[in-house]
């Protein structure tokens, strides 16, 4: 008898728990159909915000900058990750803390004091020499700065889980280096690249506090144009794009989810 | 003869080792460290500097922006910065006991759950947090606006006055924390659950031991380590939350972060955010040496460590 009213208490509180995590995405989905502009009353459904949308240059350019940045940094820190996580797997054996506190760094490391370091910098650097004026560069030179230790651990991992006589196996066919890169890493390594990829895009598509202090005038992302549309007043333009927003990383889950099970099953 | 050979190409193999560790390692080890330690020694080395006319910082060296930071200004000492520190710390604390107490029996709920539902149940709980910090937040200023019908409650049970929302606030900047946070400490908490050894708690119930007693001997010690690990996800970030005070905060719900962030923005001061930003990264060493020190005592010794 206790038991099952605790057990209900307990269902009771998950469902609760579910409501007071998803009510403020269901409100913002729901104010983005709204027909007035008003953020409390709903007053009829409409798609006028998401015409709006389409019609706003500057949202259009937030949202290229915003797929630009996610797409260059995770590139270049995919390479860079994947030769230092190689790295750090084959040569375990050595003392390698001072790189390990290196890779972490950028991962303890407090958002805003990442951010403004970059900053200062930036703002040093292009003083002294004119290079890196803020904008899409310095962002970039940022992104990839936080990606890298996801990329690296990700692909650290996948060498731990495999068998290490795999490798002896591969020198003893004296496959040389390069076919040893070509027919045995990088086909194991698939599956860790690609949602290391995924992880660093979305990480760099999520993020708005880095972002924000590396940013120019011209290379507002999409995080950023909804900070500075909410900080100048409430408009239901923002529930429209944060909506779509939503959406775009519901599709990403879904796909890697169903990437990594098809993977799981083979 | 062959052991000169055998000299020479052991040799030869720890060369090639060497220079495999440095093709594979430097360019991200030298990424880091050109773009993130640089800065951040740059930044530290802001913080002793003085204040310039645009709020940059400038030669001599100096303390002044440790003084202002205390509080010291033109117009002598005020305590301002001081209780925003204070109401960083406090935020901090109450948010992260309060994720806890509703993270706790949802990891456990969890983890009792059919098998079959776990990953999706986990899911649930994880999906909100892939939304952008500043959505979310900006979803809780909808819900908390004037006129909407949570504020109404609050009107009508006499918590706020009439026609305020219930933003900004400091209640607003602790729910928004707990919101961001709680999938921090679920994920740890039900790593813990899931390994959880019934037959300790059989034995208690065996030895007659109250439900209370069986929970407090039996279980809790043994998901101590995620909700430690927990506590270190959720309380070194939200030390340094910029986001959701700024939101849901305003000027009197102000945090550390916000503190230094105006330093480099409207009212630059360059030392002083720089003086403030040590003190974050302070703290944040602090909480991951303790929370080490203390993981390693219970013997949880990696896996609490991130």
């Amino acid at each position: 008898m206790k038991r099952s009213i605790f057990k209900k208490g307990l269902r009771g509180f998950w469902w609760l728990t579910i409501g007071f995590l998803y009510l403020p995405l269901i409100v913002v989905m729901l104010f983005s159909f709204n027909a007035s502009n008003s953020a409390a009353s709903f007053t009829g459904i409409s798609l006028r915000w998401y015409r709006r949308l389409l019609g706003n240059d500057a949202i259009l350019s937030a949202l290229s900058n915003s797929l630009l940045l996610a797409v260059i940094s995770s590139l270049v820190a995919l390479v860079i990750g994947c030769l230092i996580g190689y790295g750090m797997y084959r040569h375990r054996h050595r003392k390698l803390g001072w790189l390990i506190v290196l890779i972490y760094l950028p991962i303890v490391l407090p958002d805003i004091v990442f951010g403004i370091s970059e900053m200062t910098f930036f703002v040093k650097i292009n003083e002294l020499t004119g290079l890196l004026s803020p904008g899409l560069s310095t962002m970039i030179i940022a992104h990839v700065t936080f990606q890298i230790p996801f990329v690296a651990l990700i692909v650290y991992s996948r060498f731990v889980g495999l068998d290490p006589s795999l490798f002896e196996a591969a020198k003893d066919l004296y496959a040389t280096p390069r076919q040893r890169v070509q027919f045995f890493m990088l086909p194991t390594l698939k599956p860790a690249l690609i949602s290391a990829f995924f992880l660093s895009f979305t990480l760099s598509l999520d993020d708005f506090v880095i972002s924000f202090f590396t940013s120019g005038p011209e290379s507002a992302t999409l995080p950023i144009y909804i900070w500075s549309a909410i900080r100048k007043g409430v408009t239901p333009e923002i529930n429209a794009i944060a909506t779509l927003m939503m959406m775009a990383v519901a599709i990403a889950a879904i796909a890697s989810l169903w990437l990594s099970r098809r993977r799981t099953v083979s | 003869m062959s052991k000169t050979t055998a000299v020479i190409g052991r040799r030869q193999a720890i060369v090639r080792e060497t220079r495999h560790l440095l093709f594979t390692v430097t360019p991200g080890a030298a990424w880091i460290f050109i773009f993130l330690v640089l800065p951040s020694a740059y930044l530290m080395s802001v913080a002793f500097m003085s204040n310039g006319p645009y709020g940059l910082p400038e030669m001599p060296l100096s303390l002044t922006s440790f003084q202002q930071l205390a509080g010291q200004g033109f117009l002598g000492w005020s305590p301002g910065n001081l209780l925003t520190l204070m109401r960083s710390l406090w935020q901090t604390v109450l948010s992260t006991v309060l994720v806890v107490l509703v993270a706790y029996p949802i990891a456990y709920y969890i983890s009792q759950a059919d098998i079959r539902w776990r990953p999706i149940m986990l899911l649930a709980v994880v999906v909100p947090s892939w939304t952008n910090q500043v959505i979310r937040t900006f979803g809780w200023m909808n819900l908390l606006a004037p006129g909407t019908p949570l504020a109404e409650l609050a009107e009508a049970m006499g918590m706020i006055a009439p026609n305020m929302g219930l933003y900004p606030s400091n209640f607003a900047v602790t729910l928004g924390l707990v919101y961001n946070f709680l999938p921090f400490m679920v994920l740890p908490l039900y790593a813990a659950f899931e390994k959880l050894n019934f037959a300790l708690v059989e034995a208690a119930r065996d030895l007659y031991a109250s439900p209370f007693k069986a929970f407090w001997h039996a279980v809790f010690p043994q998901t101590l380590p995620g909700l430690l690990a927990g506590v270190v996800l959720v309380a070194i970030p939200a030390f340094g939350m910029y986001v959701i005070p700024e939101l849901l905060g305003g000027g009197k719900g102000m945090m550390l972060g916000n503190l230094v962030a105006n330093q480099f923005a409207g009212s630059a001061n360059w030392p002083l955010g720089a003086a403030g930003a040590i003190l974050m990264l302070i703290a944040t060493f602090i909480g991951l040496y303790a929370m080490r020190r203390i993981g390693k005592r219970l013997g949880g010794g990696e896996e609490v460590v991130i």
